[in-house]
């Protein structure tokens, strides 16, 4: 029909000229596809012609095809030359012209949009792929430093015990003898005040060889009824070995009030074992002797690694020795103010050290005081 | 103590085997800490407390046997075969010091064959892990493991004027001893003499004139008791240690002394012929009292908290020996004579008892003593878990919540807490400066350190007045095991000398700091940087921040063992507190460190009790600041902490703070001048400030800063 139109126009000048307007948006056409041609292969992000390129090869050809489409749709371009025409078109014609320069930038448009779209996406997996990160690396953070496994258990004791209801009490390391020894009912000729056994002082005082001392503080600072524990370092003339040092560190538990009896000192063990251990901690208690307790004993607890069958840390015995216990002496109390008629009173204690010679498996106690880095590391 | 099962089963009829004996006696406090097959025979090793003297010998144990398994005790054969004649007709003996030797008794055995013991008992003095001599001497020490009483066997020939005296030694008087060494003794050592001289030194050691020799025919047994006190201090005092002196320094049996010599005597007639005098000569001057100790029935429950039955009470002291020797009841009413103890007890569960301590037991002395016999035969087994009726709230030391607090910020940062011996060389005495809480209490200077009078090794003699020592070992110690990067602290007390008028030394809590090498980031093996002053001014800014005590103030300053010109004064509230900085080249040398090394040391007890700084909340500023950055070229000297009090001493109100942006130092700055660029932030809390105005203040901060210290605007 329109053909028709156009023949039976085509002896006017006039119209001879508008046939070559007519025919040009096709002649852009052409020149636009024969240049984009080099682009259509990329239409869609899953052409194979993506295969194997780099992401700067994508970025080239996304750089391309805006060059591509500044020159034929940019205001220099063919296609802008045709939109100008549109207004000079003969009225008649100018409606079908204007028509095929509009379908003709709206495939332009498209076709290049279709492939820079399939371009970027490209791009942005690649360069997703490029930044992909090694997650399993290390997180930023400084080297963190260790607190000492003896203050680790010294903090978890004494939450322990304030949890239970004591004080914590502390004392000199430096002592003179009646904190040292008297007070604590150890006789002139006991072997304890030797300077063999015992570090003093050139002007006479003692290092103390017992956190016990801190048992006589603390009655004279506080009246019964009273419960305490009392952590700390003590020192006695050891040579350094495997199992000794001639510093270490101990936990002396005290409680005076009216009617403490025995049981009581058991229950306490027990209980506060159970805290640290668990729930089936089971105490034993053996009859012995210490000067400031009568009657003394010293404590075990069922082994907590094999919960008393026998293995290697408990000797095959199924008990762990811990520490000494026992009623305070009468003459202890009296000799920090107290009246042993009116009260009565239970003591514990064992090291800190020996806990964590249990706790971490240690088989060298001098590595406590030794500060190599690569043992303080191991603890948390 | 060594103790044959054989030998204990003559003495007590036990069903248990020698296994089962060992947990049995452990639980009654008889540790029993190995045992070990012998032949036919076990050897029970016993660790006998330091108390228990009876069990030092087969009778004792026997005796803790026959109370565990409700069986009699056997005691042994004591009647000599052959006995003739009094014993005041062959020896005479004279006590002149009875002090020391309250009990002494000799018997002769004459016409005695010596030679080698007979098999049975050669097998059972090497069980328990004797040497035999021969049959007197093996007879009286193997009486001695049975009994516990130490004897002796004299050549009664051999002995001047044939009589026995008990005295002090003259001073330098000369004795040879059984071991063939000359011992010179003093004035205060017992003997036993004859008629001219010493020939055994009383409790510990014979005299190697009268041992017993292959001629010996007439022997002098002496079984006696001496002070404990006077045989300690000679066993002491001579450097000896020996089976006997280690029976009567504890406290032998003073009423067993002749029972135990007929034993032997009757053992000598028996196996090296002979024959006994019919008695001993028993110079007992005065008799010993055992201890009459008072027990309150109900308090054996009180005190143990075991379900012990009055009988019980009475059953078990009553087997170990204790005599009940008098009852009495609420109100005073004497008991009946003809009703037993046991009876007593039945019927009067609150009575109140008295005992008299067997004459074996050194140990019974008070009520608690009774109580521990009774619990403990009773079986701590049996004790119940109770828990004490709650009288109190817990509570953690003062500022403990401080001291944890330093220590997580601390260890965040990098440092791992360190724990040093607190005696060190004294050769540190000179290079720190200590704490100023030290120095200040340092008497007039002469002597202001703790010395140990006995130090285990001289090196470790001084109770440390500065913490630095110790950590800068352990950072040698790191070095000398391949880590270089090392970041510890400690805390801990540090002592000075008592001043004149003081009662005791003086302690004080510490802290202190210490780091070298790289700053290191977790789990990766490189490090970025070089440690710096300002990581440790840094690490110890965030503990002090934990600790919540306000700012510290830092000063430059010079101390003994720092560098000079990276060294600080740190104050906290205007006191000063301690010193950080880097070591001193000449202590870094001392120690080989060749990288720099930054030290830091606190007083601890000064953070721990300061003032605490609470969190305030303050309104938020509801107009937006405006800031100003300010670059100026000053001399090298002049601090940062100069400048900024200087801009804040001006008072200007709308300038809220000035802080450090970067600070340059180089070759396009003149010589000995730095530039620091300051940001200052101006804001008016009730409107927005103009520009105009800013210009204006910030005109004045500049104007005063280039007065003040000759700085230049860059």
């Amino acid at each position: 029909m329109r053909r028709w139109i156009l023949a039976l126009d085509i002896s006017h000048w006039t119209l001879t000229l508008d046939v070559r307007l007519m025919e040009q948006p096709e002649a852009v056409r052409e020149a636009f596809e024969q240049e984009f041609g080099r682009f259509a292969r990329f239409r869609g992000a899953e052409s194979a012609a993506f295969d194997g390129l780099r992401l700067a090869d994508v970025e080239t050809t996304l750089r391309e095809l805006s060059d591509l489409r500044t020159r034929h749709t940019g205001k220099k371009s063919a296609l802008a030359n045709l939109k100008k025409q549109i207004g000079r078109a003969a009225a008649e014609e100018r409606a079908q012209f204007a028509q095929a320069v509009q379908q003709l930038e709206a495939r332009i448009a498209e076709e290049i949009a279709k492939v820079e779209r399939a371009l970027q996406d490209t791009a942005a997996r690649l360069r997703t792929e490029r930044e992909r990160l090694d997650v399993t690396l290390p997180g930023r953070r400084i080297r963190r430093g260790h607190v000492h496994p003896i203050n680790l258990i010294r903090q978890r004791l004494e939450d322990i015990f304030v949890a239970m209801g004591y004080t914590v009490e502390d004392g000199p390391e430096i002592e003179n003898d009646f904190y040292n020894f008297t007070a604590l009912n150890i006789p002139e000729s006991h072997p304890a005040r030797s300077p063999q056994d015992t570090f003093y002082t050139t002007d006479g005082f003692a290092l103390r060889s017992q956190t016990s001392t801190v048992q006589i503080h603390a009655m004279q600072r506080r009246q019964p009824p009273l419960r305490v524990i009392a952590p700390g370092k003590v020192f006695r003339r050891d040579t350094p070995d495997a199992t000794h040092n001639p510093m270490f560190f101990q936990i002396e538990g005290l409680v005076v009030d009216r009617g403490i009896s025995m049981a009581h000192l058991k229950g306490t063990v027990t209980e506060f074992l159970r805290r640290l251990f668990g729930t089936d901690v089971r105490t034993r208690f053996r009859p012995s002797y210490f000067p400031f307790t009568e009657p003394s004993a010293e404590f075990d607890f069922s082994c907590f690694k094999c919960g008393g069958t026998g293995c290697a840390l408990c000797k095959q015995s199924g008990w762990i020795e811990l520490g000494g216990s026992g009623m305070v002496h009468p003459n202890v109390l009296r000799a920090a103010g107290v009246d042993p008629a009116e009260f009565s009173g239970f003591a514990f204690g064992f090291g800190i050290d020996r806990m964590c010679i249990l706790l971490y498996d240690l088989d060298d106690i001098r590595l406590l005081f030794e500060n190599d880095v690569r043992f303080l590391e191991q603890f948390d | 103590m060594n103790i044959s099962y054989n030998w204990l089963r003559e003495l007590v009829a036990v069903e248990l085997s020698a296994e089962e004996l060992r947990e049995r006696l452990t639980m009654r406090g008889l540790e029993v800490e190995a045992v070990t097959q012998a032949g036919d025979d076990y050897v029970l090793e016993v660790a006998v407390l330091s108390n228990r003297a009876d069990l030092l010998s087969h009778l004792g144990v026997a005796r803790e046997v026959s109370v565990l398994m409700g069986v009699p005790l056997r005691q042994p054969d004591a009647t000599p075969v052959q006995a003739e004649g009094r014993a005041e007709n062959f020896t005479a003996v004279e006590i002149v010091d009875p002090d020391l030797c309250p009990r002494y008794a000799a018997r002769i055995v004459r016409s005695v064959k010596v030679g080698p013991s007979p098999e049975w008992l050669v097998k059972r003095l090497q069980a328990v892990g004797q040497r035999p001599i021969n049959n007197i001497a093996d007879i009286t020490n193997y009486v001695m493991l049975e009994t516990g009483q130490p004897l002796h066997a004299f050549d009664l020939e051999k002995l001047y004027e044939r009589r026995i005296v008990v005295r002090r030694a003259q001073t330098g008087e000369k004795l040879m001893t059984l071991d063939d060494v000359e011992r010179e003794l003093d004035a205060e050592m017992l003997v036993i003499a004859d008629g001219a001289r010493a020939v055994a030194l009383a409790g510990v050691m014979g005299g190697a004139d009268s041992e017993i020799s292959a001629t010996t025919r007439d022997v002098l047994i002496e079984s006696a008791y001496f002070s404990p006190a006077s045989v300690r201090r000679t066993a002491r005092k001579l450097g000896m240690q020996t089976d006997a002196s280690d029976r009567f320094e504890r406290g032998t049996d003073y009423e067993g002394v002749v029972r135990a010599q007929a034993r032997c005597v009757a053992l000598i007639c028996e196996l090296a012929g002979g024959a006994a005098t019919v008695d001993a000569i028993d110079v007992y001057p005065q008799k010993i009292e055992p201890p009459t100790v008072t027990l309150r029935l109900p308090r054996v429950r009180a005190l143990t908290g075991l379900p012990i039955e009055p009988q019980d009470t009475i059953r078990i002291l009553t087997a170990l020996g204790c005599e009940p020797v008098q009852a009495a009841v609420l109100g005073g009413e004497q008991m009946p004579a003809d009703t037993t103890a046991l009876e007593l007890a039945t019927v009067y569960p609150g009575a109140t008892f008295s005992f008299a301590g067997p004459s074996w037991r050194t140990d019974i002395r008070i009520e608690e003593d009774l109580i521990e016999e009774v619990g403990r035969h009773f079986g701590y087994e049996h004790m119940q878990d109770e828990l004490p009726a709650a009288n109190a709230v817990g509570e953690y030391r003062a500022h403990e919540e401080r001291r944890r607090a330093a220590r997580r910020a601390l260890v965040a940062q990098g440092y791992s807490e360190a724990i040093n011996f607190s005696f060190i060389d004294a050769a540190h005495d000179e290079q720190f400066e200590l704490l100023p809480a030290l120095k200040a209490r340092a008497n007039d200077g002469t002597d202001h350190f703790v010395t140990l009078a006995n130090p285990i090794i001289e090196t470790a003699a001084r109770m440390r007045p500065s913490l630095l020592s110790g950590l800068l070992a352990a950072v040698r110690h790191n070095f000398n095991h391949g880590t270089r990067d090392v970041s510890l602290f400690e805390t801990g007390r540090v002592f000075a000398a008592r001043g004149a008028d003081e009662e005791r030394p003086h302690e004080r809590d510490a802290l202190a700091l210490v780091t070298t090498g790289r700053v290191r980031e977790a789990e990766r093996a490189t490090a970025s940087r070089e440690v710096d002053f300002y990581d440790l001014k840094g690490a110890l800014e965030a503990a002090i921040e934990a600790m919540k005590t306000g700012a510290l103030e830092f000063a430059a300053t010079d101390a003994r063992h720092l560098r000079a010109g990276q060294a600080a004064r740190v104050s906290l509230a205007g006191q000063a507190i301690g010193t950080v900085g880097r070591l001193a080249d000449e202590i870094a040398a001392a120690y080989k460190f060749r990288q720099p090394v930054y030290v830091a040391e606190m007083d601890f007890a000064a953070l721990l009790a300061a003032r605490p700084a609470p969190a305030r909340y303050t309104p938020l500023p509801r107009f937006p600041s405006v800031v100003r950055d300010v670059t100026l070229l000053v001399d090298r000297h002049v601090s940062f902490a100069e400048l900024r009090r200087a801009v804040l001493e001006l008072h200007i109100a709308y300038c809220q703070s000035a802080e450090v942006i970067d600070v340059y130092e180089g070759e396009k700055l003149p010589e000995d001048t730095r530039a620091i660029t300051l940001r200052l932030e101006f804001r008016a809390p009730e409107r927005t400030l103009r520009d105009e105005e800013v210009d204006v203040l910030y005109g004045q901060i500049v104007a005063a800063l280039g007065q003040k210290f000759a700085a230049h605007l860059r």
